[in-house]
């Protein structure tokens, strides 16, 4: 399956999806004072934003392909 | 602090949420910028944000007494008697006592604080995953540097004028001979025997 098929307004909404379950998960981690909510803030929470990042950057680049195609 | 990034934090969740509902607000050139800065630079700053609070949070002396087996080494640090080393620093506050243990265990080297987290994980793994030793049992890997003891007295008139310490310096500073185990300063944590061991209780 293409992502052009997928759409780039699910890629949106995926990469939204993620970066705020990554931010939720990490305003957990610092309001809990334990050894584990750094391992929570550097596995899940940091992954899961990095991850939304990364389908975002994604996006981005099938957006312009998208562009270039009508152009042509 | 905490509190700006957590306002932070929730502003991106606010611009991200807005991309959830409505993706289709990206056509517009001016929402396709919000939505770069939303989903990408500030939750890339969120990230950087986050772990340098982390970093800075996992240095204080609270967070490292968190772990169960760390309580009586917490609690060797109130030992009413100036020959235990680490009581004697953190009651005459000659280590921040709000960082008491990172500021004799760190590795000052370039590359220390990493190592130091690396560790961490280690130990946090071995405390939830693996079996957590005996308090008792816990030994330094390679054991306790000079280093760590040079790093503040090297230099410190009381330190450089003592004759035991000039006769033995450059040992010292080789780490041929050590400042805990050559029998001058033997005494560090002596976890086994806390609970009989009279305590300070600081005036409030």
């Amino acid at each position: 399956m293409k992502i052009s098929e997928i759409g780039i307004e699910r890629l949106l909404r995926i990469s939204s999806l993620l970066v705020i379950v990554g931010l939720v998960l990490e305003i957990v981690s610092l309001l809990w004072f334990h050894p584990l909510s750094f391992v929570l803030f550097a596995f899940v929470a940091a992954s899961l934003i990095g991850l939304g990042v990364l389908v975002y950057l994604t996006s981005l680049v099938f957006a312009g392909a998208s562009d270039h195609e009508n152009r042509n | 602090m905490i509190g700006v990034l957590i306002c932070q934090i929730v502003l991106s969740i606010v611009l991200a949420s807005v991309f959830l509902i409505r993706p289709s607000l990206t056509h517009a050139a001016s929402w396709k910028i919000l939505a770069f800065i939303g989903l990408c630079v500030l939750p890339a700053l969120c990230i950087v944000g986050g772990m340098n609070t982390h970093v800075q949070r996992s240095e204080q002396t609270q967070f490292c007494i968190s772990c169960h087996v760390m309580i009586p080494y917490g609690q060797s640090l109130y030992v009413d008697d100036p020959g235990h080393i680490p009581a004697q620093h953190f009651q005459n506050h000659r280590v921040p006592t709000d960082m008491a243990c990172y500021s004799c265990h760190a590795d000052y080297t370039i590359y220390g604080p990493l190592k130091d987290k690396l560790q961490g994980l280690k130990r946090i793994y071995v405390q939830y995953v693996s079996t957590p030793p005996d308090p008792a049992a816990i030994r330094i890997a390679g054991g306790f540097k000079n280093a760590q003891c040079l790093h503040c007295h090297l230099g410190a008139r009381s330190f450089e004028e003592n004759p035991v310490h000039v006769a033995m310096m450059d040992s010292l500073k080789s780490e041929q001979d050590s400042c805990l185990g050559s029998g001058c300063h033997d005494t560090a944590h002596d976890v086994a025997n806390v609970s009989h061991l009279k305590m300070w209780r600081p005036a409030q």
